[in-house]
């Protein structure tokens, strides 16, 4: 498999597109709410200085025409009373009530535009004629004045009063009509921020589908690429165990052809070659002692040879396999150890049947052989016991010693991992009991082989 | 006198040819046969009905050991001669089992093999001496190990000498004989020192005896 760095660039495009949308769709949204906050803050404050001068308005309007309606009895009264006496005290309340007018009229908020103004100016003007009027007949005797007032109230003041009075619904219309057009203008503010909005909705909601469906578009590639590596990956890791276990056969096969060619051609030969030698020994050694003695240092070679061939052989494949069986060649194997090493090795054995399979036998016996070195090399202690026997999965296979020990969780060596991949193979289970000072075990159960057939 | 019929099976030409050769030196020997393989042996051994059959362990088709059991088995007279590279007392028990009389390194076959032919002939046990030196070193070693007590010295005299009689390949009734003692008194013993050296048949015993030097 090849290792590219950057496996999928359309995928990392994709990956900054959708990024970027929905960086531009939050940020759209934040725009959004913050200018439609800040319209409808604008609109209430609107809103609530139209209301205001309004209310100002209609309070001067009411307070206006309560003043002139008084100064208006008031006059009525001054002209229908008799006693002149009272006069003074009369145009003193009308003077008061003439200034009230006057202020009222000047209250008037500051803010009016031109038509109020002119409103407000015919208004004054009709009050001023009123006023001229009134005076005329203030300055009156009582007895005439009643004479008059019944015509000048009549003729003159009531069509002035009528028409204040019109002037000032006119206003009161007028400011209706305004209030009118303020809450126009806030419909139709309110109607393009509600246009803005839905825009805006519309393109976020346009952006969040795309932003969906790429994101969608993207975890499903995303996990077609996962399920495709994942695919990749059990394969080749079957693949490897599959190329492991082979390994281990060409292993298994080639030592024994090695072992056999060492046995059968070299050993054989340099058997022969003993052979002769002795016989040589025996027809010339006793005449000629040089001869003898030349013959007897030929013969040590060979027979050191002949050793050191065998015992390369015998670990190559041990032929006890073949000839004695497993149990045979497990005793073997620890009586082995035991003379090798300073560690004395006990084998026991029970029910292990002797027409187990080639593979089954060689796995447990270079179980127990890589076990045994391992202990040997690192366990420092002086015994170690190989138990096997039937149990309730096949055969189990236990190599135990007394030594220190190690952690079991941590230390695994290529030789455990070796044994734990023969086990495997034949579906067995293996395990390593040990901890730190105390003692090492290797247990391995194998599942029986599933007919015992005619195996060698 | 008649001459001792020898069979030799060995799946190894250059070998077969040297124990023939040393076999044809002596006068009193004479090869009435080579097998190639354990089943051939078996077959011949039938057929030939030898005094010896001069045996390899590791052959193709039918080993050393299955191809003795067969042959005892089947021609009672044939007696074994065990040729095998290994001194390992695995090999020289289970050889003793299928019922080989003598157990021959294939080192040494052409020093002893003639007197090893001679005995297994006349029903005696012979082992090659390095056998027997190999198998008290690992006897010696594990009781100096395990630090338990020879066995041996709790054999009363008359014991030994019972088993070696034994392991060298005498039947009861021979002991008896030679000892001037009742069959029964010999059994007796006999079992005592199986029981004192914890020992299973008589191949177990004739392997501790190969393994003390008592025989070869």
């Amino acid at each position: 498999m090849d290792a590219t760095p950057n496996p999928d660039p359309a995928s990392s495009t994709l990956r900054w597109v959708l990024l970027s949308v929905s960086a531009t769709l939050l940020a759209l949204l934040l725009m959004s709410g913050v200018l439609a906050t800040s319209i409808l803050d604008r609109m209430h404050a609107q809103q609530q200085a139209v209301t205001h001068a309004l209310a100002a308005r209609t309070q001067m309007l009411s307070g206006l025409l309560l003043s002139v309606q008084n100064y208006n009895q008031a006059v009525g009264q001054f002209v229908a009373q008799e006693k002149a006496d009272r006069d003074e005290a009369a145009r003193q309340r009308l003077d008061r009530l003439t200034v009230e007018i006057a202020s009222d009229l000047k209250h008037y908020p500051n803010d009016r535009d031109p038509i109020e103004t002119a409103f407000l100016d015919g208004m004054e003007g009709l009050f001023a004629q009123q006023r001229t009027l009134y005076i005329s007949v203030l300055e009156a005797k009582p007895d005439e004045r009643r004479r008059q007032a019944q015509g000048l109230i009549s003729d003159r003041t009531s069509p002035l009063q009528k028409q204040m009075l019109g002037w000032s619904e006119k206003l009161r219309a007028w400011n209706g009509e305004r209030l009118q057009q303020a809450d126009d203008a806030l419909t139709t503010d309110f109607g393009r921020l509600q246009g803005g909005l839905s825009r805006v909705l519309t393109i976020g909601f346009g952006s969040g589908l795309i932003l969906v469906l790429g994101s969608m578009a993207y975890i499903v590639r995303l996990e077609r690429q996962t399920r495709g590596r994942y695919v990749l990956l059990a394969r080749s890791q079957h693949e490897l165990q599959q190329l492991s276990s082979r390994l281990v056969d060409a292993q298994e096969t080639e030592r024994r052809n090695i072992s056999r060619e060492l046995h059968d051609e070299i050993g054989q030969s340099l058997g022969a070659l003993l052979v002769d030698i002795g016989r040589l020994t025996n027809a010339l050694g006793g005449d000629r002692p040089e001869v003898k003695a030349q013959l007897d240092n030929m013969k040590s070679v060979a027979e050191r040879t002949v050793q050191e061939v065998r015992n390369i052989a015998l670990l190559l494949r041990p032929s006890m396999l073949d000839d004695l069986g497993l149990v045979a060649a497990l005793e073997w194997q620890g009586r082995e150890v035991s003379r090798r090493s300073e560690m004395e090795v006990a084998v026991e054995s029970e029910n292990v049947p002797d027409d187990l399979p080639d593979e089954y036998r060689i796995c447990i016996y270079r179980l127990v052989q890589e076990a045994l070195n391992n202990a040997v090399r690192h366990s420092g202690s002086r015994t170690a016991k190989v138990t096997v026997g039937q149990s309730a999965k096949g055969i189990a296979v236990r190599v135990s010693d007394g030594g220190r020990g190690f952690d079991s969780r941590r230390a695994r060596g290529l030789g455990i991992l070796g044994m734990e991949e023969r086990v495997k193979r034949l579906g067995g289970t293996f395990t390593v009991e040990s901890e730190p000072g105390g003692g090492a075990a290797i247990v391995a159960e194998l599942p029986l082989p599933p007919t015992n057939g005619n195996h060698s | 006198m008649n001459k001792i019929g020898v069979l030799l099976a060995d799946d190894h030409n250059l070998i077969r040819a040297g124990l023939r050769l040393v076999v044809e030196s002596q006068p009193d020997l004479t090869v009435v046969g080579e097998a190639e393989n354990g089943r051939e042996a078996v077959t011949m051994a039938q057929a030939l009905k030898p005094d010896v059959v001069v045996m390899d362990i590791g052959m193709p088709s039918l080993n050393g050991i299955e191809a003795t059991r067969q042959i005892r088995d089947a021609v009672p007279g044939a007696q074994i001669v065990m040729l095998s590279m290994h001194s390992d007392e695995g090999y020289v028990l289970r050889a003793l089992k299928a019922g080989a009389k003598a157990y021959l390194l294939k080192d040494s076959a052409e020093a002893d093999l003639a007197r090893a032919i001679r005995a297994a002939a006349a029903g005696k046990s012979f082992f090659s001496p390095a056998v027997g030196k190999v198998l008290l070193e690992d006897y010696m070693r594990k009781l100096q190990r395990s630090g338990l007590e020879d066995s041996y010295e709790l054999l009363t005299p008359r014991e030994r000498e019972i088993l070696q009689l034994v392991a060298e390949g005498n039947s009861s009734k021979e002991i008896a004989d030679l000892l001037n003692l009742s069959v029964y008194t010999v059994e007796t013993h006999r079992a005592r020192v199986m029981q004192k050296l914890n020992l299973r048949g008589v191949p177990e015993l004739i392997l501790y005896a190969v393994r003390k030097g008592i025989v070869s």
